[in-house]
């Protein structure tokens, strides 16, 4: 007995946490196949008497979840592109070229990751609004398409391609633009991976800004669209907005399952490099 | 009077060509946005009028003498004070349970990383219903336990401590991970060393551990600064800021002044003043554990 507790100490501690920590997520799980009144019955227990299935589809049929999760995956497939062509060129300039300001420019870069979008909503609506974007895609993609933290991360990544490398593919000829696409980028690859899977993370889930710029349907995300409908049912309905939540939640929560090492290696790199 | 060699200004064109894609963006969406800020807390300016009045230092006077500004701005330097050592010291803890060859692994990581993943109206809806007075469970668990049932988020008391209870459970997975990436690379023989000098675990924790992994801990504060700007997310759907303004933080007072109010003067004013906040925050936290975390890092 007590060899078992000293080989198993940790699971006695981790495991009650761990389902402490998973308490939400099975609640939502639980919630989204119960009857109504079960929701409001303390004496219903924990589970449901018969599973209730069809919250599903009369959670998807309340609002267009097909067009929000379209513009969710236009709006972050886009952000996420015109990302990786801007960080890879401005750190590949901050990485290998030689030119005067050069440090004044970088402190430059990383002012944007100080000072997000929560932080400048305010004069950034002003600016969509004077741009005439507002309630447009346009005005969910174009705040985010440079980024100083992108930058900054593959800065640090180019950095530890041995210049010997690059001075080769120089002396063959190769200009800037050849030597950053077939020497540097399959080398950082991790990085980019890292990147992307971050950016992709906070922009899907996105409140805020969307919330600020858009006011139709055409052009809402699904947080936006789950937000809404939380408003409407405004704790009448716990059962649909459930279901809804499993729907908006999943897509990623799917991916970090099969991806784990994946996701994990990305966060993990993201701290230490 | 700087020199520049011919090395040196043969690479300008190139670097500005693959800068300007960025700095065109950051211009118009980050710097620009910032001192336009500035600009407007100087003028009156109403949301969708064209006339603009200079006003001087006035919107700044209204801002010392508001008592819900200071309201606000108090309770959002209570909740950057308390989330980020509470929910880093919760992921330290955890980081350290993990760092050993355990089975299950995987399992622990997911559950305390997933929360990080789920947006966050999702994830305040649902605290919302988890605290709900009288059919949520916490309440029911806390009824089963023979403790006082609470109004949470209607308690004026007891609504801020809610939130920050849920960013725990939000973001310190997040930190947990970064923390367990530095945590492995502590080399093994300082702990063996330890053990056979008889130096407990809290004492190799606080020696060893803390020590060696203060560089990731200090990415993890200013990581945490920078995400505890997303309170506005939870303040906005679960509070609206009540009761009696309980949870108004200055990002929502913000938002309430430009758009319920329409005064973009007066809420620019209270926008340079979290800007302000901000840098203070970061410059105190470079100046003392900067230093420190340099120190212990040679």
């Amino acid at each position: 007995m007590r060899h078992m507790l000293c080989k198993y100490w940790q699971h006695f501690v981790l495991l009650p946490v761990a389902l402490l920590w998973l308490s939400p997520v099975l609640w939502i799980g639980v919630t989204s196949l119960k009857t109504k009144s079960e929701v409001f019955d303390s004496a219903a227990g924990w589970l449901p008497d018969i599973a209730q299935w069809s919250n599903y589809p009369a959670a998807l049929s309340v609002a267009p979840f097909g067009r929000y999760l379209i513009n969710s995956v236009l709006v972050t497939g886009s952000i996420i592109a015109a990302q990786l062509v801007t960080i890879t060129l401005a750190a590949y300039a901050f990485a290998r070229l030689r030119f005067p300001g050069k440090n004044l420019l970088f402190g430059l870069f990383l002012v944007q990751i100080m000072f997000p979008i929560y932080a400048i909503f305010l004069t950034n609506f002003v600016t969509i609004r004077e741009l005439g974007l507002m309630n447009s895609l346009w005005a969910l993609i174009v705040p985010f398409v440079a980024s100083g933290y992108g930058t900054f991360m593959l800065h640090q990544a180019f950095r530890q391609v041995p210049s010997e490398l690059a001075d080769a593919a120089r002396l063959d000829g190769c200009g800037h633009l050849s030597t950053l696409w077939h020497v540097y980028l399959p080398l950082v690859k991790p990085t980019l991976v890292a990147f992307a899977i971050i950016s992709v993370v906070t922009h899907w889930n996105d409140y805020m800004w969307p919330l600020l710029v858009t006011n139709s349907e055409e052009v809402r995300t699904l947080p936006i669209g789950l937000g809404l409908l939380a408003k409407a049912d405004s704790g009448a309905d716990w059962t649909r907005l459930m279901a809804a939540t499993i729907v908006v939640v999943s897509p990623l929560l799917l991916f970090f399952v099969i991806f784990q090492r994946r996701f994990v290696d990305s966060f993990m790199h993201a701290g230490i490099k | 009077m700087p020199r520049f060699d011919h090395e040196d200004l043969r690479d300008i064109p190139a670097a500005a060509m693959m800068l300007l894609p960025s700095l065109v963006f950051l211009a118009l969406f980050t710097y620009w946005p910032i001192l336009r800020s500035v600009w407007f807390s100087f003028h009156d300016v109403m949301l969708g009028s064209p006339e603009i009045f200079f006003l001087g230092l006035e919107n700044y006077a209204r801002l010392l003498a508001d008592s819900l500004f200071w309201k606000s701005f108090g309770n959002t330097a209570l909740y950057t004070l308390l989330t980020i050592p509470l929910s880093i010291i919760c992921a330290l803890l955890l980081a350290v349970g993990l760092d050993t060859r355990l089975r299950g692994m995987a399992f622990y990581r997911s559950a305390f990383f997933y929360p990080v993943m789920i947006p966050s109206v999702a994830a305040g809806m649902v605290w919302v219903f988890l605290y709900a007075p009288g059919y949520g469970p916490i309440n029911g668990l806390m009824a089963a336990l023979g403790l006082p049932r609470l109004e949470w988020l209607y308690d004026r008391s007891w609504a801020m401590p809610a939130i920050i209870l849920m960013s725990i459970w939000k973001y310190a997975g997040y930190f947990m991970l970064i923390l367990l990436a530095a945590l492995q690379l502590v080399p093994r023989d300082l702990y063996e060393a330890a053990r056979l000098d008889g130096v407990s675990a809290t004492r190799q924790l606080l020696h060893i551990t803390i020590p060696l992994i203060s560089p990731t801990l200090y990415f993890v504060i200013i990581i945490g600064v920078l995400h505890s700007y997303q309170i506005f997310d939870y303040v906005y759907v679960m509070t609206q800021g009540g009761p009696a303004d309980a949870t108004n933080v200055l990002t929502f007072y913000i938002y309430q002044n430009a758009f319920q109010f329409q005064d973009i003067g007066y809420a620019s004013a209270v926008a340079n003043a979290l800007l302000l906040f901000i840098i203070a925050l970061i410059a105190i936290l470079a100046a003392t554990l900067g230093r420190r975390v340099h120190y212990l890092g040679n």
